[in-house]
């Protein structure tokens, strides 16, 4: 055998080998799915699971549309906290007018992305821009056309209801008598109206969240941030938030809303981005995402992507 | 801006009206501190001589220092409670919000003067001073509540919680009171004084009631220092807090 034969055996030899070690992979990776299957079954949660999410998430390119009219427009948004990865390259665009819902267990990264929108927050990395104004440089700008409703219902207990609400259409620096006929408006229309001249102390917890919601609305601000608003609500209430929130859209107001209520997310919201382990794992129409993902409801969806339940948390 | 500050202002007085610790410390602590000492050591109570003529120009600077726990404890409890991330997210700035607790803790330390000398006057207390003395002190009061509000922003971004800032302030309480105030320093001590701001304040107000000029060079000199003191202090303290203090 000369040389040439010699290389020729070797390589069909090393073909043959390759081609039995490719049997050996996909073998492997049969068992992989099927494994992955079985836990999917079982509904538990997985450590590590962000691995496996951030091969599913949405690309930029799926999710800007330049011809949009946009409220707010997110890119490759990360946060840092030492060796935490709250929020992990962001892409998103809500439009204007949008009631855009970020839904995901407790921890996803749902108050980190919106903490560093609202300004309270600085990227460690990635842009993003409210209303036009770029959040790094234009903060003050974008404080002018903001409200926004904090998960802990932030509210002066020594204050009266009306107070408290006087005092941040002051920091405003609203008209007073615009200011007036607003909280007027809002306290009827919440029920608060019997309750806006006592001292917040007073107040029971559903009460305190809803001042907590006029105080964020009051400004009347274009976008509007609210961070899990009817967290430790009652049925009853949770419902008439529900409706408030519902007709702020009549106002042609930009809404972006967190939640980890499957059943709030589906009833108010335009579009819903799915946050998990700081990374949005997926993003459209409630309906879109059930078919594209064959669930009955957005928990399934959920599930079908992560294999856990929204509720369990990270 | 001044809509800003005038509802903030108007929100930390009415905190001060009804929330019972904070009218407690800043209005009736020093009344009673006044009439306690009066009665015992002043001519009313039949002291003689009346310590209390001595005492009383401390008085008013012991009165300004509890205005250090007063700040951390609202700064801190209002972290706690969200709303200073809520105040954060309007277009107030720091700058506006922190004015308005200098400006509402001078209007406190106003109000203390006042309290402490009509209650000093009625325990028999005849200060040798006139109008420009008068004014002259509630300048070097303004200054102090400026330190306070100063060493109060220091406080609260070392407190983890209200309690704690109650606590904590009496580091920058305590030396104060006992060093530079109403008690009578062994020479040695004095060096400690002279970096505490309620020492040069109670040694001006000392020198004017008891009929000295309020221009000497002296007073003056206090007033320099106490006006950079407090200028360094509130600087440092808010640098701090914006740094340190997670809002």
């Amino acid at each position: 055998m000369n040389d040439k034969e010699k290389m020729e055996n070797l390589i069909d030899e090393l073909k043959k080998d390759l081609s039995s070690k490719n049997k050996e992979i996909v073998g492997y990776l049969e068992k992989i799915e099927a494994l992955e299957q079985e836990i999917m079954k079982l509904q538990k949660p997985i450590p590590g699971e962000a691995s496996k999410v951030r091969s599913k998430r949405e690309k930029p390119e799926d999710i800007f549309d330049p011809d949009s009219a946009s409220a707010i427009i997110i890119k490759d948004l990360v946060k840092q906290f030492d060796d935490v990865t709250a929020v992990n390259g962001i892409n998103l665009e809500v439009k204007k007018g949008e009631l855009f819902g970020l839904l995901g267990p407790n921890g996803a990264g749902k108050t980190t992305t919106i903490n560093m929108l609202v300004g309270l927050l600085n990227p460690t990395e990635g842009t993003a821009t409210v209303g036009g104004y770029d959040v790094k440089r234009d903060l003050s700008k974008i404080k002018e056309m903001i409200g926004v409703c904090p998960q802990e219902a932030s509210v002066y207990k020594f204050l009266k209801g009306r107070e408290n609400v006087e005092l941040f259409g002051n920091l405003f620096e609203m008209d007073k008598k615009v200011l007036k006929e607003r909280a007027d408006k809002f306290f009827e229309t919440s029920g608060l109206k019997e309750a806006s001249n006592r001292k917040a102390k007073g107040y029971s917890g559903g009460m305190i969240r809803q001042l907590n919601l006029i105080i964020a609305l009051i400004n009347d601000p274009k976008i509007v941030f609210l961070d899990e608003p009817t967290v430790g609500m009652d049925p009853r209430a949770r419902r008439n938030t529900w409706n408030f929130i519902g007709d702020l859209k009549q106002d042609d107001k930009t809404i972006i809303l967190t939640t980890h209520y499957i059943e709030e997310a589906e009833a108010l919201c335009d579009r819903v981005g799915i946050i998990d382990y700081g990374e949005l794992i997926a993003l459209g129409t409630p309906k879109e995402l059930m078919k594209k993902h064959d669930a009955k409801d957005l928990e399934e969806v959920f599930m079908k992507i992560t294999g856990r339940r929204i509720l369990e948390g990270v | 801006m001044i809509q800003r500050v005038l509802a903030l202002v108007k929100m930390e007085l009415l905190k001060l009206i009804r929330e019972p610790a904070n009218l407690f410390m800043n209005l009736l602590f020093p009344a009673i501190l006044t009439l306690v000492f009066g009665l015992a050591f002043g001519s009313l109570g039949g002291a003689d001589p009346p310590l209390f003529d001595m005492m009383a120009p401390g008085l008013f600077a012991y009165a300004c220092i509890f205005i250090i726990m007063t700040v951390s404890m609202s700064f801190t409890d209002d972290r706690e409670n969200g709303l200073l991330k809520r105040i954060n997210v309007t277009p107030t700035t720091s700058t506006q919000f922190i004015g308005s607790h200098i400006i509402t803790n001078m209007l406190i330390a106003v109000i203390q003067l006042a309290i402490v000398y009509v209650l000093s006057f009625i325990m028999g207390y005849r200060p040798n001073v006139d109008v420009s003395g008068v004014i002259m002190a509630f300048i070097f009061m303004l200054f102090l509540s400026l330190c306070s509000v100063g060493l109060g922003l220091i406080t609260a971004t070392i407190a983890k919680s209200a309690g704690a800032a109650s606590g904590l302030s009496f580091i920058f309480i305590l030396p104060q009171m006992f060093f530079g105030t109403f008690i009578i320093l062994p020479e040695g001590i004095r060096i400690i004084a002279a970096f505490l701001p309620s020492y040069y304040v109670t040694d001006a107000i000392t020198t004017i009631f008891n009929g000295g000029s309020p221009f000497a060079v002296g007073v003056l000199m206090q007033l320099g220092i106490i006006a950079l003191m407090s200028v360094v202090i509130v600087i440092l303290g808010i640098f701090l807090f914006k740094k340190y203090g997670k809002v």
